[in-house]
């Protein structure tokens, strides 16, 4: 073996030779010594550069200095000037890729150039003459490389970074694969590019998706309607639906309901009026369009398919109405909030009825919240909302004498509109109205949120005029409901005008709560604005008012709502580490969920450190971040971080934490999730207690309203079926964040609930019969099983518990009569159960859908037995998770239109195959949805098909299977629900005063 | 209060440590190994350096306890399936000797995890193989081998997780080289290795083949080479102390044949400084004690008496006492004789030419004691007392030291005398700037210590049980008073 040169000297002083031939031997020879010696040869770079640069000198003597140089600057780290003279050195360059050894350097030089590119092509917008045609050139070859390599999502990735549109349609040319399309929406739409390099590149993709058609062949549907939703253009929409109309009407009515699942109000209203009337053959089709597009077809269906499979566990209720001592407004509250969430969207408010005498101990704001709570139950019931709710409603003839009656007429304005979300446009200019004509402020209150939720991005001027006087009579709690529906009102509109007017407002007024809602308000108007709202951003965040500060914390927080931008990240940590305010620190924290919705499973990694903070504010932030960003995935990580935090010193951390496990495990089930169990003993436990913190308490309440929302056919979702932010549910989840100080907003959280199941309709839009597999064992997404009625021991325990905190220790005497008011309590509870009992048989007997819930039960009571997949059938429940176990039989007459689930087309296709071998989380991760509702193309549509009753809206009172045997009498005609508490409700409450202050601000409890 | 605190963190480390210390006595080596192997993987695991790193401490002293046997024992016991990792790694081993019992219990024991272990632990156990290699002559061509198929697995892998044991495992490769007497091969080796571990932000492999390089430049006494690598990368930051130790160490070689005395001190003193305890490992901390010894003489510095008492360096730096005693004295004659006596060991140390270098500075000393002394003084006179050939010369080496500023003072030509300006005042503005550097190093090794601390992970799960407990006692105790069992008045208060 030779001995190696120990020096490049020898060579190097070849280069000080005057005659260029030694000069490009010296060159030829110190290339390959580069890697050994290129410390020695780097103290010659000057000269190795002027021969680069020298004219006398033949190309390729010059490109292989270039070469050097390059190498030894690539040596020595400096990678700019390395890709500088890489592409000096031209075919040498080229040459060098083949060269054994230098693999690292040339891969190092090209990822330079890309970055080079990128930065050329960003800050030059799309003016390609002034970018070096030969890093041009590099690039080119690149994406040739790719291609010629199948590597076309990576050639797909550079070019959106680069701007380069043309290389995506080239490769689709290519390729002719439609998931590369797909693929490429996903990395503009899901990762931190502009909003408006976003718009272009959809605009750009939208045409070149193939127009889709019928059945599992094209499932880049889920990924048209998402553009259609993320750029909410009627004029690309229309042309669209139109080409639709009439070859494939029923893609048309499925494309329609998904955008209504996930597009804004006015965008849909814009849509539905720019509808053409269509000549003779597609008049009926453009009409059903129309009825489709209002939203009013969807949120019925859910309503019906939510009132079908009400699965509440009214045991539960009664036994937190029984630990929780109802004169406290706390408490009411938190029960009043638990039978809401349980119920949303049911109509069921048998429990409200079966307790009129506890519902008429509510006073002031507590009657406020509860009477909201209606609407929360009757959520999408919009047809008689009115009337359900007209006896709390301000009468036309002015003022109500009776005392404390304006608490439940603006709480029945709040509700109105939470009846109404969604497609509120019918009910906004009553609201208006009564807002207008409002004296009090509790009834402006009421009205104002109303309005807001109902108009919710409605855009609407006038509403906004309205507002903007309750707002100036400056009035704290007028004010402070104004200033969030002005930003609801306008949401996502990013106009400077109003948000002008109102920090400018929120800058003169003493009070806090208005400088509060006026935040807030702002930060809706920015939702989803992502770098529009930059400016406003700073502002707020330099303001020297901590609730300035608070709404600039989520002003950030929606306006990159979803698109988990690393600056907006980075940013809230710091505010949650460093700000002196708590209150802007725990906002911080939880506002973190709204950034990083889209890929829960990081968020415990974020927080956990959080989580661990000596500031019980960033710990409570930290829970509510979880639960929010975390919810109804049953994800273990979030759950093990929360659950140590159940047992937190400080009261209201523990309140968080149980609220955010409810959001965690909601829909989960005993099968799938171990910690859906205990958590679920844990909340009974708490509520039980009554040595726990009642702030805790009521956090447990909370959590079990979430748990087991409405009627356990609800998930808990900020992001739409097609994987876009689900706008309304961001909203309410930021409201309901805001019951910290306002108990009645945590009613908003109603909005982020979405109904999981799968209702099939045919082209009438009509539901026929019919039946898919479930190919997963059923325990694993059953409903949990009715908790057992208590057993005398535990009832007694209950009991003294209530009596003792009445009656206290002193006299003999006393404890005599608390034994008697014991005897009383049992016997009634003994009442309820078999109540309970003969309601749930009768359910089996009437409606034939419920055999599910029949089905439900021998499967847990023989798990050996069980099989691998189940029959269900159509309004059945599908969590999330299990959507991609679900497939139609394909004999089966009825077939969907496009794929149920939005997961890409290869996953599809195996989960049409039984035998699926997926893990469970990996859907729940990413998507919040699919399914939903689904148009079916009728395979045999000569035979008669059966069809599903829906229940006809006309029988206005709730279902009648629900009206308790033993209930008031009078308990007829549409409206009962809070009938008979109204006059119960009069008498004046002995501690009303302090009451004001108990059940509204959290600061005084 | 928060001081408090971390001195009981500390402690309570510091039992663990203490606990953990005497338990491997009992330990076999494999278990040992076995008991790695777990750490790794769990370091693996939960993204945590830290418990690689504290296996890879272990590493010297598991080293001199692991035999063949062992090896393979713990091999066996990490793989319990076969593949083709396990048969590689036994393939390395010599046949086995009948398998003792208690060996194949031991399998069974840790038979549990039947899953495959990380990567990571197969390169440990190679690493440990290697050395068990490279402890005997005849098998350096083995360790050779086996370190150069580790090395390319290794960087096949390119995982972040290996970048602590890849360092190891490259200072193997460097002992594996050296040892087999042909260090200057690895260098083309070192050099792409290193390249590749800098594009990798491999900052642990970076230093540690930084190190080999330069200890590959420097056997070679390819000074000028060493040089320009050190001048052309950047050590990194976040290496670990050890491998600082050896840059600082190198480095301060490197500048003290480039006669810069004042860099090479600071650097062989941050070397010793940074260098883990004399007693862990002497070897290392003598040799960086006799180039600080030369070069402190070399800088005209006498240095400390008591550093030659010290029980490490007494035995190992008497040559350089001697030297220093010499020198000290500003008897030329001495110094000669002495470098004569002891010049065997000075070449094997290396550090005969810069020995030789002394000279001067015995002269200079002398002078300097002179200057001390006299306020004025006679060519003459100082060649007499100095052994100086003539009156010239010694006016020559006067100016150098003049110049160099190892005394102050003048040399008067027509009258033929050095007049001395007298002693600088100790308090200028000299002393607060090195005050002020002291203070600013010191400040710095306490924030480095201060982040280097590590908090127990899940303490405050643990004070969340204390607080659920102490709830659980109020609420019993407000159970108490309602059952009448306490009385109100007991408590003093309406409750």
């Amino acid at each position: 073996m030779v001995r190696q040169q120990s020096s490049a000297a020898g060579v190097l002083a070849l280069l000080q030779e005057p005659d260029i031939l030694f000069k490009q031997h010296a060159l030829k020879a110190l290339n390959p010594l580069v890697p050994q010696f290129w410390a020695e040869i780097s103290e010659h770079i000057g000269e190795i550069e002027a021969l680069y640069e020298s004219n006398d000198f033949p190309k390729p003597a010059r490109d292989a200095a270039a070469l050097l140089a390059s190498k030894v600057y690539y040596y020595l780290g400096e990678y700019e000037e390395a890709l500088s003279f890489a592409l000096g050195a031209g075919t040498a360059f080229q040459n060098e890729g083949r060269t054994p050894g230098s693999e690292e350097y040339v891969e190092t030089i090209v990822s330079n150039a890309i970055d080079r590119y990128i930065q050329a092509r960003k800050t030059e917008k799309g003016d390609g003459s002034k970018i070096d045609p030969r890093l041009q050139g590099i690039i080119e070859g690149i994406f040739e490389r790719c291609i010629a390599e199948g590597e076309f999502k990576q050639a797909i990735g550079i070019a959106l970074e680069s701007h380069r549109l043309d290389i995506i349609s080239k490769l689709y040319a290519h390729t002719n694969d439609v998931s590369l399309l797909s693929y490429a929406m996903e990395g503009v739409l899901d990762t931190g590019f502009s909003l408006s390099y976003r718009d272009q590149v959809l605009r750009f993709l939208f045409p070149l998706f193939p127009l889709p058609a019928v059945g599992d062949a094209s499932p880049h549907v889920h990924a048209v309607t998402r553009i259609l939703v993320a750029l909410s253009d009627p004029d690309l929409t229309l042309p669209f639906l139109s080409s639709l109309i009439s070859t494939q009407p029923l893609l048309a009515y499925q494309i329609a309901f998904d955008l209504v699942e996930g597009g804004s109000q006015d965008y849909l209203e814009n849509l539905r009026t720019s509808l053409p009337e269509g000549d003779d053959d597609t008049k009926p089709i453009y009409d059903k369009l129309r009825q489709i597009l209002t939203g009013k077809e969807s949120v019925k269906l859910y309503l019906e398919f939510l009132k079908r499979n009400n699965q509440t566990d009214l045991l539960i209720l009664k036994s937190t109405k029984e630990a929780l001592e109802g004169r406290s407004s706390l408490n009411h509250t938190a029960l009043t909030l638990q039978n809401a969430f349980m119920h949303a969207g049911t109509t069921a408010d048998i429990f409200l009825r079966e307790n009129l005498e506890w519902l008429g101990l509510a006073s002031n704001w507590a009657k406020f919240s509860a009477t909201a709570g209606l609407g929360v139950i009757h959520k999408g019931f919009f047809e008689q909302g009115q009337t359900i709710l007209g006896p709390y409603l301000p009468q036309a003839a002015g003022e109500s004498n009776v005392p404390g009656a304006n608490y439940s007429e603006g709480g029945a304005l709040y509700a109105l509109g939470l009846i109404n979300a969604g497609c509120g446009s019918d009910v906004t200019s009553y609201l208006r109205e009564a807002l207008r004509s409002a004296q009090g402020e509790v009834v402006q209150h009421g009205a104002a949120l109303g309005l807001g939720i109902a108009g919710m991005g409605s855009k609407s001027i006038e509403a906004f005029e309205d507002l903007k006087n309750v707002l100036f009579t400056d009035s704290a709690v007028a004010g402070e409901a104004a200033g969030f529906a002005m930003g609801l009102v306008m949401l996502g509109t990013a106009a400077t005008e109003p948000v002008r007017e109102m920090l400018q407002y929120a800058h003169e007024t003493q009070h806090e709560k208005i400088i509060r809602g006026l935040a807030l308000g702002t930060a809706f108007i920015y939702y989803s604005r992502q770098e529009e709202a930059d400016e406003t951003v700073k502002q707020l965040l330099a303001e020297k008012d901590p609730i300035l500060r608070y709404g600039g914390v989520y002003t950030l927080a929606l306006a990159y709502a979803g698109t988990a931008n690393n600056d907006a990240v980075r940013k809230l940590l710091h505010i949650a580490v460093s700000d002196v305010s708590d209150d802007v620190r725990r906002a911080a924290v939880t506002a973190l969920a709204f950034l990083l919705f889209k890929n829960p499973s990081q968020v415990p990694r974020v927080v956990q450190l959080l989580s661990e903070s000596y500031n019980p504010h960033v710990r409570c932030g930290a829970t509510l971040a979880l639960g929010i960003a975390c919810a109804g995935t049953g994800l273990q990580d979030a759950i093990e971080i929360l659950e140590p935090m159940t047992k937190d010193s400080v009261d209201f951390v523990r309140q968080g934490a149980f609220i955010a496990l409810g959001m965690i495990l909601v829909e989960q089930s005993e099968a799938a999730s171990p910690s859906f169990a205990s958590t679920r003993a844990k909340y009974a436990k708490v509520i039980a207690d009554k040595h726990e913190d009642a702030v805790a308490r009521f956090g447990a309440a909370i959590g079990a309203g979430f748990i087991d929302a409405g009627g356990r056919n609800v998930t808990i979702s900020l992001q739409s079926r097609a994987g876009s932010p689900n706008t309304s549910a961001i909203v309410g989840m930021v409201l309901f964040c805001q019951f910290w100080y306002w108990y009645p907003l945590a009613h908003a959280a109603a909005l982020s609930f979405s109904p999981t199941g799968i209702i099939g309709l045919n082209e009438d839009l009509k539901a026929p019969q019919f039946d898919f597999v479930s190919n997963a064992k059923p325990s694993t997404f059953a409903y949990p099983s009715a908790t057992k009625p208590p057993k005398k021991e535990a009832a007694t325990k209950v009991a003294t518990a209530v009596l003792s905190t009445t009656a206290k220790v002193k006299a003999r005497e006393k404890k005599k009569a608390a034994a008697e008011g014991e005897t009383m309590d049992l016997d009634k509870s003994d009442e309820a159960d078999v109540e309970m009992k003969v309601e749930d048989s009768k359910d089996g007997d009437v409606t034939p859908i419920h055999s599910l819930s029949d089905e439900n039960r021998p499967s847990s009571s023989k798990k050996k037995l069980e099989p691998t997949s189940e029959i269900k059938p159509n309004f059945s429940r599908i969590t999330p998770a299990q959507l991609q176990y679900v497939s139609f039989p394909s004999d089966g007459r009825y077939q969907p239109v496009r794929t149920v689930t939005s997961i890409p087309s290869a996953k599809a296709g195996s989960r049409t195959s039984a035998n699926v071998a997926k893990t469970l989380g990996l859907g729940t991760d990413r998507f919040g949805g699919g399914g939903g509702i689904l148009i079916l193309t009728d395979s045999r549509p000569d035979e008669e098909a059966e069809f599903i009753e829906l229940e006809t809206p006309e029988i206005a009172p709730p279902p009648p299977e629900v009206t308790p045997a033993g209930a008031a009498g009078g308990a007829t005609g549409p409206h009962i629900a809070l009938d008979e508490s109204a006059p119960d409700a009069a008498p004046p409450e002995p501690f009303e005063v302090s009451c004001i202050f108990l059940c509204g601000e959290k600061g005084w409890c | 209060m928060a001081d408090i605190e971390m001195k009981d963190d500390k402690s309570k480390d510091k039992k663990e440590e203490v606990k953990e210390e005497p338990k491997p006595e009992p330990l076999t080596p494999a278990a040992e190994i076995k008991q790695n192997a777990a750490q790794i993987a769990r370091a693996v695991s939960t993204l945590e350096p830290r418990f690689t790193h504290r296996v890879l401490r272990s590493l010297t002293a598991l080293r001199k306890k692991v035999d063949e046997a062992a090896i393979k024992s713990a091999v066996e016991g990490v793989y319990t399936k076969d593949s083709e990792a396990k048969k590689t790694l036994l393939s390395w081993l010599p046949a086995t000797s009948p398998g003792s019992l208690e060996e194949s219990m031991e399998v069974d024991s840790s038979a549990k995890n039947a899953s495959e272990p990380v990567p990571e632990v197969e390169v440990y156990l190679r690493l440990l193989i290697i050395y068990q290699l490279l402890s005997s002559k005849d098998t350096y061509a083995g360790a050779l081998d086996l370190a150069h198929q580790t090395v390319e697995k290794m960087q096949a892998w390119n995982r972040r997780s290996m970048d602590a044991i890849a360092a190891k495992v490259w200072f193997a490769v460097m002992r594996a080289y050296e040892l087999g007497g042909d260090l200057a091969d690895a260098r083309p080796l070192f050099l792409a290795a290193q390249r590749t571990a800098s594009l990798r932000h491999d900052d642990e492999a970076q230093a540690s083949l930084i190190n080999c390089l330069l200890r590959s430049y420097i056997a070679y006494n390819l000074y000028s080479q060493a040089d320009k690598l050190v001048s052309k990368t950047t050590f990194p930051a976040s290496a670990s102390n050890a491998q600082f130790a050896r840059y600082h160490y190198y480095l301060g070689r490197i500048r003290a044949v480039q006669l810069n005395y004042t860099d090479a001190h600071t650097h062989l003193q941050q070397a010793v400084r940074r260098a883990p305890p004399a007693r862990t490992a002497p070897g290392f901390y003598q040799t960086v004690n006799k180039y600080l010894v030369v070069v402190e003489l070399l800088m005209g510095d006498i240095p400390d008496r008591g550093l030659f008492r010290q029980e490490v360096l007494e035995k190992a730096l008497g040559a350089y006492f001697d030297i220093v005693k010499a020198v000290r004295t500003g008897s030329l004659a001495q110094f000669q004789t002495t470098l004569q006596k002891h010049k065997d060991q000075f070449e094997a140390d290396k550090t005969y030419s810069l020995i030789v270098r002394l000279r001067q500075n015995v002269i200079k000393t002398g002078i300097r004691r002179l200057s001390l002394s006299y306020s004025r003084i006679s060519l003459r006179d100082i060649c007499v007392k100095l052994n100086l050939d003539s009156e010239e010369d010694a006016e020559y080496i006067v100016g150098k030291a003049i110049r160099d500023g190892v005394i102050e003072g003048k040399i008067v030509h027509e009258k033929g005398w050095m007049e001395c300006m007298t002693q600088k005042n100790n308090y200028g503005p000299e002393v607060s700037e090195l005050f002020g550097r002291r203070i600013a190093f010191c400040l710095n090794l306490h924030n480095q210590s201060v982040k280097a601390m590590r908090y127990p992970l899940n303490a405050h799960r643990k004070e969340l049980a204390a607080a659920e407990g102490a709830r659980e006692r109020e609420k019993e105790l407000a159970k108490g008073i309602q059952d009448g069992e306490i009385d109100d008045e007991d408590l003093g208060g309406d409750f």
